[in-house]
Parts: C-alpha cells; sequence; structure tokens
C-alpha cells in the first residue's frame, strides 16, 4: 500500500507585491490558479475521521471537496463544480469565508499535515472553488441546483442584519423552501463584511456576488431598514412566522480617558465605515471625508486593528500599532499580521493609552502610555494578566484608531422590551438559538459580543435548521 | 432602488424645502427623530431633520451648506430619486402635559422641528410658544412653513430686526422667563445658540431640551463619530439623542467636534462649486 507521497509545504499562493499594494486598496492575495490548487490538494491526507471538519465551525466536509478538486484534474470545469457543490452544502459563502475565516485557529489548526509540515492550505482552496466557479459560469448553473422549487410556500422568515449571520441563515432558510426578507439598517447589504474589511482583504465585488447569489435563491433584501426603529420587532412576528436576529456587535468601545472627544480620534468602526462602506479614499471624488495626519497610532491587535492601521497605511500615514499585552495575545489573524508587517505597520508591545494629548485646535498630537507589565498568571481567555508598571511613554500621533472592541447595538433590546438580554448587552438565547420571544431566534456577535465571521455563520445555519423544526412543529395539528 | 422627490421649493436664500417617497419611515417617525439620507453612489451619507411625516412621504428642511445638499439643490428635482434614505432614527421626545412649552429655532433643523413639535404638544394639553429667528429677511421662511398654526404664541425675530422683531430667540426667551411663562424649553440650531441657551435656562432650573446636531455616519450608534460628553459620560447624539438635557452637554466640546471636517468640507464644496460654473449651472 503506497501512501501518498508527503509533501510539507504548501504550494504558495503569489501575492501584490509590497511597494505596489500599499499605494491601492487592490487585493493582496492573488490565490490560486487550477493546477497550483490541483497540486495544493494532492497533499491532502484525506484522514478519516477528518480532524479539519471538526475544527470547522460550519463543518464544511474538507477533504470531500478537496477529494473532487483533484480528483477530476482533466476536467477542471467538472472539478470545481462537485467540489463547490460539497462546500455549499454547508456554507453558501466560501468566496467570503476562504478570504477571512482564521483559518489557522479552525480547520488547519488539527490538520495532521500540519504535524509533519505545513498544513493543507484549506482555505485557499476554498477561495478558489468559489472565485473559479464564479468567473466561469458554474456557480450560475449550480445555483439552479440549490434553489428551491417550493420558495416561500414552508412559511416566510425575517433575518434582521445582513452580515455574516444574517446572510448564512437566510441562504440556508431559501434553501429549504423559505421565503426570507432581510432588513437590513444600512444603504448597502452585508454588514460588518461591507463596512468593516476592507478591499484588501475581501474585494466588494466578490462580496456583491455572494449578495447576489442569495437574492437568485429568492432571498429579499430590504434597506434602510432599522428593525426596532422603521419596524418593530411586533410587528415583523405579525407578518413573519420566525425572525432571526443577526445584528452583530454594533457598538464601538471606547477608552473613558481624557481627550478621547479631541479631532482625529476615531473609532475603527468609524473609519473604516468612511473608507470601506464610504470610500472616503476617494474623497474629493466621492463625498464622503476623512481627515488622516502623518504618524497614526492604532490602539488593539485584533483583525479591526489591523484593517484600520493598514487603510492608514495606503492613505499616506506612518502607523504604529500600539498593544497593552505582548506579541503572542495578538487575536488578528497571522496573515493579517504578517501583511501589516510587510506593509510597514510598526508594534509597540505593553502600552496601555491614559491620555490623549491634544493641541491648541483640538487636534489630537500625542498619545500617553503606561508601560505595563506581564505577570505568569493568566486570565479567564488564557492570557497573561498584566500590571501597570508606573512608568510613562508619550508617542506622537496626529491621528489615533482605537480598535478596542465593540458591545451588542442595543437597538431592538430596547424597543423589543420582551427581549432578555445579559449584563453584556448580548441576547439571551436557549440551545436552538431562540431568545426569550418565542419564533425569534438570534445569532452571531448579538448573541456571542465578539467574534468571528465564521462562528457568526455557524449561527446563522444553526438557527436557520432551528427555525424550520420550529415553524414545521408550529403548523402540526394540535 | 430609490426614492422619489415628491416637492421641492425654495424656503430662503440658504434653505430649502423637500419631500420625499420614504413609506417605511412615515408611518413609524415621531417628533425628535430624524432620518439619513443620501443622494446618489458617490454620495455621503448626511441627517436630516424632519418637517413631518405623512402619507408615506418625508418633508425636509435642507441648507444649501456642503456638497450634498448643494447637490440636492441643483441637481436633483421633482421625479428624481435618490439612493437612500433611513430611519427613523433617534429617540422621539417625550410629548406629554408640561404646561407652558416654547420651541425655540435660528437654524435649518430646529425650524423644521418647531410645526410638528408643538403640534404634539398642543394637543397634549401644553400652551405653546414658537420662536423662529433668522439672520434678515433673505434668510427667513414663508409663514405658511413656521409654526404659527399651532402656536398659542407666535415670535419670528430678525438679527437686523428686517421681519418681526428685531433680535434672537434668546431674547424673547429671557422676557418669557422673566415673566415666569416657560415650564419647559425645546431648541435647536446653532451650537453657539444653545451653550447660550443652556446658561440662561439653568439658573431657572427650566428643563432644556435641545438638538445636539454631531457628525454622524450611520446614525444607529455603530460608528461613534457623534459622541459627545453628557454628564461627564460619553453619549452617541445619534442614539442617546437628538434631542438632549442642554444642561448636561459639555458644548465647547460638541462645539469643536462639529467643525472636524470644516476643511475637507471647504475643500470638497469649492471642487463642486467650480464643477457647477464650468457647466454653467451657477
Amino acid at each position: 500500500m503506497a501512501g501518498p507521497k508527503l509533501i510539507k509545504e504548501r504550494v504558495p499562493t503569489p501575492e501584490v507585491p509590497v511597494e505596489e499594494r500599499i499605494k491601492s486598496f487592490v487585493e493582496v492575495n492573488l490565490g490560486y490558479d487550477f493546477v497550483s490548487a490541483v497540486k495544493e490538494a494532492e497533499r491532502c491526507l484525506q484522514c478519516n475521521p477528518a480532524p479539519c471538519i471538526q475544527g470547522c465551525p460550519v463543518h464544511i466536509n474538507i477533504p470531500g471537496f478537496i477529494k473532487a478538486l483533484r480528483e477530476n484534474a482533466e476536467s477542471p470545469e467538472e472539478a470545481v463544480k462537485n467540489a463547490l457543490r460539497i462546500i455549499w452544502d454547508d456554507n453558501t459563502l466560501p468566496a467570503i469565508t476562504g478570504r477571512v475565516c482564521p483559518q489557522e485557529e479552525q480547520c488547519e489548526a488539527p490538520c495532521v499535515m500540519g504535524k509533519a509540515g505545513e498544513p493543507i492550505n484549506i482555505g485557499k482552496l476554498e477561495r478558489f472553488v468559489a472565485d473559479y466557479a464564479r468567473k466561469h459560469g458554474i456557480e450560475k448553473e449550480l445555483l439552479k441546483e440549490f434553489t428551491s422549487t417550493e420558495n416561500g410556500v414552508k412559511g416566510k422568515v425575517a433575518v434582521v442584519g445582513s452580515g455574516p449571520a444574517g446572510l448564512t441563515c437566510a441562504g440556508e432558510l431559501a434553501k429549504m423552501g423559505y421565503k426570507v426578507t432581510i432588513f437590513e439598517a444600512l444603504h448597502k447589504p452585508g454588514g460588518v463584511l461591507v463596512y468593516g474589511i476592507p478591499e484588501f482583504r475581501l474585494p466588494k465585488e466578490i462580496l456583491d456576488r455572494e449578495i447576489a447569489k442569495l437574492k437568485e435563491l429568492g432571498v429579499e433584501i430590504k434597506l434602510d431598514h432599522i428593525v426596532g426603529k422603521t419596524v418593530t420587532l411586533e410587528e415583523l412576528l405579525e407578518e413573519y412566522d420566525a425572525v432571526f436576529i443577526g445584528t452583530g456587535a454594533g457598538t464601538p468601545k471606547l477608552l473613558n480617558i481624557p481627550g478621547i472627544l479631541l479631532d482625529r480620534i476615531y473609532t475603527a468602526n468609524e473609519f473604516l465605515t468612511r473608507i470601506n462602506l464610504m470610500k472616503a479614499y476617494k474623497f474629493p471624488e466621492y463625498d464622503e471625508p476623512i481627515s488622516i495626519g502623518k504618524k497614526t497610532i492604532v490602539i488593539g491587535a485584533g483583525n479591526t486593528a489591523m484593517d484600520a492601521a493598514r487603510s492608514a497605511l495606503r492613505m499616506g500615514s506612518e502607523v504604529t500599532i500600539a498593544y497593552r499585552r505582548g506579541r503572542e495575545d495578538m487575536t488578528a489573524r497571522i496573515e493579517e499580521i504578517k501583511h501589516a508587517e510587510e506593509e510597514g505597520v510598526k508594534f509597540e508591545f505593553f502600552l496601555n493609552p491614559v491620555e490623549f494629548i491634544g493641541d491648541e485646535n483640538g487636534k489630537v498630537k500625542a498619545v500617553k502610555f503606561e508601560k505595563m507589565r506581564p505577570l505568569e498568571e493568566r486570565d479567564a481567555k488564557g492570557k497573561r494578566k498584566i500590571v501597570g508598571t508606573g512608568e510613562y511613554i508619550t508617542l506622537e500621533a496626529d491621528t489615533v484608531i482605537i480598535a478596542i472592541g465593540l458591545e451588542p447595538n442595543k437597538i431592538i433590546s430596547e424597543e423589543a422590551t420582551g427581549l432578555k438580554t445579559n449584563p453584556d448587552g448580548t441576547l439571551v438565547v436557549d440551545e436552538n438559538l431562540m431568545t426569550s420571544i418565542p419564533g425569534v431566534f438570534a445569532g452571531g456577535d448579538a448573541i456571542r459580543g465578539e467574534a468571528t465571521v465564521i462562528l457568526a455563520m455557524g449561527d446563522g445555519k444553526k438557527a436557520a435548521k432551528a427555525i424550520d423544526e420550529y415553524i414545521q412543529k408550529k403548523r402540526l395539528p394540535a | 432602488m430609490g426614492y422619489k422627490i415628491t416637492k421641492k421649493e425654495n424656503l430662503s436664500a440658504i434653505d430649502f424645502f423637500m419631500e420625499v417617497e420614504a413609506p417605511h419611515i412615515a408611518k413609524s417617525w415621531k417628533p425628535g427623530q430624524f432620518v439619513v439620507l443620501i443622494p446618489d453612489e458617490k454620495g455621503e451619507r448626511v441627517p436630516m431633520s424632519v418637517y413631518y411625516a405623512k402619507d408615506g412621504k418625508i418633508g425636509m428642511f435642507i441648507r444649501r451648506h456642503g456638497v450634498t445638499t448643494l447637490k440636492l439643490w441643483h441637481e436633483f428635482h421633482v421625479g428624481d430619486e435618490i439612493l437612500s434614505i433611513t430611519g427613523p432614527l433617534g429617540k422621539p421626545i417625550e410629548v406629554k402635559h408640561y404646561g407652558n412649552v416654547v420651541f425655540a429655532a435660528d437654524a435649518v433643523c430646529a425650524q423644521a422641528e418647531a410645526y410638528a413639535t408643538l403640534k404634539a404638544m398642543k394637543e397634549a394639553g401644553n400652551y405653546t410658544i414658537a420662536i423662529h429667528s433668522f439672520e434678515n429677511k433673505a434668510n427667513t421662511y414663508p409663514e405658511e412653513y413656521l409654526a404659527k398654526p399651532v402656536a398659542d404664541e407666535f415670535y419670528i425675530t430678525t438679527e437686523d430686526g428686517s421681519v418681526g422683531r428685531k433680535g434672537h430667540y434668546l431674547d424673547i426667551l429671557k422676557e418669557l422667563i422673566e415673566q415666569d411663562k416657560v415650564d419647559i424649553v425645546f431648541a435647536g440650531g446653532k451650537l453657539g445658540s444653545l451653550k447660550k441657551l443652556a446658561e440662561l435656562t439653568r439658573p431657572y432650573g427650566i428643563p432644556t431640551i435641545v438638538t445636539v446636531r454631531q457628525i454622524m455616519v450611520d446614525g444607529t450608534g455603530m460608528c461613534g463619530s457623534c459622541r459627545v460628553l453628557y454628564d461627564g459620560e460619553i453619549k452617541f447624539a445619534c442614539r442617546d439623542g437628538p434631542m438632549m438635557d442642554a444642561h448636561k452637554i459639555d458644548w465647547d466640546d460638541a462645539i469643536k467636534r462639529n467643525a472636524r471636517f470644516a476643511e475637507q468640507e471647504k475643500l470638497a464644496r469649492e471642487i463642486y462649486l467650480a464643477k457647477l460654473r464650468e457647466k454653467g449651472v451657477i
């Protein structure tokens, strides 16, 4: 029995050279072509049971799609179609997850190949399948297979929010034969995918296509509708059989320190919304302005901090990321940290901001930090605890972006008084993701506080199943 | 998808009226709330105060000030569609019996809000007093757009005395307070006036609820752009306001933050005006 030859190194994916990419918002990673994708797919050991499936929050049949891809290497179209069919069974938005998932912590973490060498590049393969299928019309063909012929007959569901949780929930329900309407507060669908994630990581064209796909599945999207204001939850419950709340964690946390109101101190949400949703980087061709100086300090160390830092860099600023903990505690994806470093973002660790210092015009000119020291003791999240040293340092900055996290937006919970929340503002849900109001389900950051795109999608999928069961049960005669 | 403009009229040398089809908003809007509109693909999200919401339509007063509002005036006409209008946003004001209710306005947002607010207040059994202040005759609105029909007492003031009484709403209000005729003040408009208003009513302990105009992006509490220092805490004008207790606002900070993009706005406005001149529009 001759097993496959172990190839320890990944087939690389090309990237736009640093000197070029820092001048624009073009996507950094160029992805695989068919030949290199198949070569990478051939490294897969096809484990059974497959630990990668367990590592994926939506349990995509990863060995299955990889096998389909390489099995039909002489017919790229057939291979990709088969692979996409397998992915879509679990995840209708692979062009997004292939780009933004923290694969190194999920599917790729337990990959057996990772023990011998580099784990299979699952994210990039997933992305390849989605991109190739779109470019070659395969996606359109396959959509027919997934479009339910009984659209609308099983019932009507309202989905609140068009971010990853809402889009997934809507897609799954539409495939099952429900008539789904998404209510979105902004003028473009996508939630955090459109306002939060820059084009160099997730091109708008890709996102638009994924959303168009949902529309082809029969999902209706009502933009400019704020549930809790434009329409109440109660009104939705009168018209729909069930409601899914996927409103995310829409409120930025702020630092409660002196100088927080100074000019050019942005929350990451404001900064990124101006840039990503409103295209302020093209001001004045686009009307939304942005004001950014020569030296930017980004506070935080998650993906949002990397996105903000790399955006500021592309707008011509020198950028430093200041984090109160150490390098090993940064929560951003490894690829984003690597890209930020390559592009020239500087990192400062163990600095905790204590004051923003302004100039005579009310603009920020520096940030005062206390130097922190790590302890051996760890907190609930497994991170080393830190203490102040009593020593201070002041760094010059004419722009500051605060990316220290988010908490749930309370618009719905304030309006719908029966909707129970936890002390941190997240919605209370049971094991089926049903809230305290029967027929109202929730998922994603609205129940998690802050998590990843894929975990939100996992919730959307789980809720869709629970909603289906709930509606079918309700339909049964007593 | 868009929202059709159903009426447009000039109000004054600087402001105009526009009505847009927006049934999703019209059915749920209440006095105190605002909307966010975007004219076109390249446009910005601009918060707008609402004059009325009825029959599936939203009436707004708009100042020809920045690129967006100049665009709406010069390029958008009855029958055209704007890209987006979202709302209602913010918290409605509390309509109940207060006694003597004043609504004071010295710029576009409050001029728009006066009628609907006082109408609701009158229906709630209050004695209503409207004060509309303008700089001069050229900036004064036609009377049918003012709160006269719903005001038990009605004043217009201009700074130069060219229409109504010479002076500002602060002058009239001072007299009314001295006559012990004011139980609560609602106001909006220029932030500098609101700061003075807060100082005027504070010693008398008269509740003073005003529109805290701040630069916004999404309008739902997501971006944090419109943060203000309120009673020592950070609040968002869009979500916690836009009408807030004037005595609790740090006005110096609010005034500074509202001028954050002055340079960019000026640049964009100059570029846009040059374009209009080139096309012969102005």
